[in-house]
């Protein structure tokens, strides 16, 4: 019998399971890539052709940055796994389109390199790389952040002088510094934020466009609901039970424009989800998404200004230990706090 | 509604060979057959070389503890008793029988002759121990301990029918062609258990099975029919259990505690066989897929049958053949000969291409912490959790995210969009926990399907002595 053996080849072996789903890392980025693409489309409709110029520059500079640091610490290089690709267009929705083009390629840098690859890359980076470099280039240079008032078509190439740009005009400020004489937010406003027919940053204008995206990235399972809908709900009650001074409560449209107006959505869908930032259990998601709400809603009524970046930033830093106190009771396990309450019953 | 439990996943059907009807082996030239084809202590041979002994003959004796006799497939001559290595550590006696082609039928099958309606619990015990019977789902528990140890104590009898794993036919082709055989062994079981309704869970991508049973002439308070959401691991006892009564086997509890059992149904026909025409487990059905097989379908094999006999039954081109997996390919074993025999627990035999197995290869990259893992896992692990804490080699951390409550099924591995090994790393770190000291009769019942553990458990054995 062992004779004949030798005689036949040997097959492979290998423990199980034997097939393998065909995601991976590059199809799940692609899938964010492709629910993000809309809304680059829609920010150069509004905005003109320099929102692609800005945001193929933070592309490219991001994928650079990383492949040049694979190849000067000689590690793999992991550029082709897409998620530089994800970080740069994240960070260009998050900048307004009159920006100067060496902004972008500073912001990529700080994005990629210390937040990312320094860390140990992807997988082990603890906040969000395109918020992080957002907020390197909101501290060092808050005027050419901010967001124009007005609605500017800009070519390609065109370079944009902020002057003498009066802040208070965005939609977001609308709603978070009532006008005076008391008239609340019109339906018209409400209808332009949810299109996307208003001033802000290159990727955050249009409502509509970034649910489409959450509903694709939903029906491709590459995100689940937990921390989007916890987040938004959040907000939204909120601003519905407790208004800011001077909004009664219970206004639908007060709190609808909270939702559609400023970074909240793109936050919630797509910088919120990040896996790499993210809890990974259900119930951490929640509790994730209700603090990214909460903190939100602070800036904003205290600061007057837009928290989410700042609330997921925030939030980013506690996933440890969300994680660590939201582990799933495994299937046939006792309940924890059952144990405690048997255990102290013969005492 | 279907009924359903949490987590799992649902890879590729790949039924295949669904409409293809169950055909008869032509009688293999000569059979191998294991001492050993069930969890339990190994048979002693009880034929010498030169006998002649007849199909259904025992050729293995129970000599002590837990296991199951071991009967001939054929008739025909015995010309090697000898060990034969069976996984990477262990070896096993097998009784080599040349087939004389007479199908002489051994004087000692007889069929049950009393009344079936008088049937006591002892008797049916008796014969289906005698009939070697082990569950024929891939666990390959002896099925007489199994009864013996759920009398009185259930409130519920489920049929297993879920066959979850892609490929695999076998169980629905039986219920399509055979559902008598699976009924009349469910009479069988609710005689023993003086029990009046089984309920027969069958997943809702076999819904013409569903029909067959339906068809049959029972009263339909004896046998209720669930169907089940197809995905897998529904076969899973546990999974499966829960999603027709929404209870949990507590961790390291068996189903019985829980007030059920659950029994293959292909386990359920060998029992009417074994009372109906006396015959003991001697044959079994067995799905042969893959892209290497021409003409792919489930076959009637008799045990210990060398699989490359099958698979040339089957028009393979054995050229092309770079890995069998004996069973499904979520926890089927890799064998690495073709001349490995069929057992009992053979439910399938897929044998693959190079070319197919590149399509499931997948580059290794870092956790990117998307929680698939733990959303596909039927027991509600941190299979993530679980493969950094064994990769650092930390056990303990691993044995209180309760690495030993895995149920091995692969599902983590399976989604992984960083391709980890996460479900192996797991069941090495389960395999390190394990107690020392393994009493073949303390291991739990038919929980994970085709084991790593080795069928003939010499260690347990050598440790014991040592004491």
């Amino acid at each position: 019998m062992n004779e004949e053996r030798k005689e036949n080849t040997l097959l492979q072996v290998s423990s199980a399971p034997h097939i393998r789903s065909h995601d991976s890392t590059q199809t799940v980025m692609l899938d964010v890539i492709i629910a993000l693409l809309p809304l680059l489309l829609w920010g150069c409709y509004i905005f003109g052709m320099r929102a692609l110029t800005v945001t193929l520059i933070t592309v490219f500079s991001s994928v650079i940055f990383e492949l040049l640091f694979n190849l000067i610490t000689k590690k793999t290089i992991t550029v082709l796994d897409l998620s530089a690709v994800v970080t740069g267009l994240l960070l260009s929705y998050n900048l307004p389109h009159t920006i100067p083009f060496w902004m972008p390629v500073l912001g990529a840098f700080f994005a990629i390199v210390p937040v990312k690859m320094l860390l140990g890359g992807l997988g082990k980076n603890l906040v969000n790389p395109a918020l992080a470099g957002r907020a390197c280039l909101l501290l060092s240079f808050s005027s050419a952040m901010t967001v124009p008032p007005v609605l500017t078509r800009l070519d390609l190439f065109e370079s944009y002088l902020p002057g003498d740009a009066l802040s208070g005009s965005t939609p977001l400020y609308t709603v978070l510094s009532p006008a005076e004489d008391g008239s609340s937010i019109s339906t018209e406003l409400l209808f332009d934020m949810f299109i996307g027919n208003e001033s802000g940053t290159i990727g955050e204008v249009s409502a509509l466009l970034i649910l489409l995206g959450f509903l694709y990235l939903l029906l491709r399972k590459v995100v689940s609901w937990h921390i989007p809908l916890s987040y938004l709900g959040t907000v939204a009650f909120i601003t519905l039970l407790f208004p800011a001074e001077g909004v009664e409560r219970f206004d639908v449209v007060y709190m609808l424009a909270h939702l559609f107006s400023g970074g909240l959505l793109l936050a919630a869908v797509f910088m919120a989800t990040d896996y790499v930032t993210s809890p990974i259990t259900p119930k951490g998601r929640i509790i994730f998404g209700i603090g990214c709400g909460l903190l939100t809603v602070i800036v904003r009524y205290c600061a007057g200004n837009e928290g989410a970046s700042y609330a997921v930033l925030t939030m980013n830093l506690l996933v440890y230990f969300i994680d660590k106190i939201t582990v799933p009771r495994p299937f046939g396990a006792a309940l924890p706090k059952l144990k405690i309450k048997k255990e102290s019953k013969p005492q | 509604m279907a009924f359903t439990f949490k987590g799992g996943i649902h890879p590729d059907e790949q039924k295949n060979t669904r409409r293809t009807p169950i055909v008869p082996i032509t009688p293999p030239g000569s059979v191998c057959i294991p001492m050993s084809q069930h969890i339990g202590i190994c048979c002693e041979p009880c034929v010498k070389i030169g006998d002649l002994v007849d199909k259904g003959q025992i050729i293995g004796k129970v000599t002590e503890g837990l296991g199951c006799p071991v009967h001939a497939s054929i008739s025909g001559k015995v010309t090697k008793i000898e060990d034969m290595i069976w996984s990477k550590e262990h070896s096993v006696t097998a009784v080599t029988i040349e087939n004389d082609f007479e199908c002489r039928v051994s004087p000692s099958v007889k069929p049950y002759c009393g009344d079936i309606r008088t049937l006591g619990t002892e008797e049916i015990i008796d014969r289906v121990r005698n009939a070697g019977i082990a569950g024929l789902g891939g666990a390959t528990f002896p099925t007489y301990a199994k009864i013996a140890n759920a009398v009185g104590r259930i409130k519920g009898l489920i049929i297993n029918c879920a066959e979850c794993e892609p490929y695999i036919t076998a169980n629905h082709r039986l219920l399509l062609e055979h559902p008598e055989k699976v009924v009349g062994g469910i009479k069988i079981l609710l005689k023993a258990f003086s029990l009046r309704t089984a309920v027969m869970a069958i997943e809702n991508n076999k819904k013409d099975a569903v029909k067959a049973v339906a068809a049959l002439p029972f009263d339909p308070e004896m046998i209720r029919i669930c169907v089940l959401k197809t995905k897998y691991p529904q076969g899973d006892e546990r999974q499966l259990i829960y999603a027709l009564t929404g209870k949990e086997i507590p961790t390291g509890k068996l189903p019985v505690d829980v007030g059920y059992v659950v029994f293959n149904a292909e386990t359920c026909a060998a029992i009417y066989t074994a009372f109906a025409t006396g015959m003991p487990l001697t044959e079994r059905i067995v799905t042969v897929d893959g892209d290497c097989v021409g003409s792919p379908g489930s076959v009637l094999v008799p045990l210990g049958t060398p699989i490359s006999e099958l698979l040339e039954y089957c028009q393979t081109d054995s050229s092309k053949i770079a890995k069998i997996i004996v069973g499904g390919p979520m926890m089927g074993k890799a064998v690495w000969s073709k001349d490995t025999p069929i057992t009992k627990g053979s439910s399938a035999v897929l044998a693959f291409s190079e070319k197919a197995l590149k399509s499931q290869m997948k580059k290794q990259t870092a956790c990117i912490r998307c929680g698939k893992c733990l959303a596909a896992c039927p027991m509600h692990l941190m299979p993530k959790e679980i493969y950094r804490a064994y990769i650092k080699g930390d056990l303990s951390k691993c044995k209180t995210l309760l690495a030993q409550s895995c149920v091995e099924c692969g599902s983590c591995t399976y989604v992984c969009p960083a391709g980890l090994d996460l479900s192996q790393a797991i069941v090495s770190a389960k395999t390190k926990l394990r107690p020392k000291r393994v009493v073949s009769e303390a291991k739990p019942l038919a929980v994970d399907e085709n084991s790593e553990k080795p069928l003939c458990d010499h260690t347990s054995k050598t440790q014991q002595e040592e004491k």
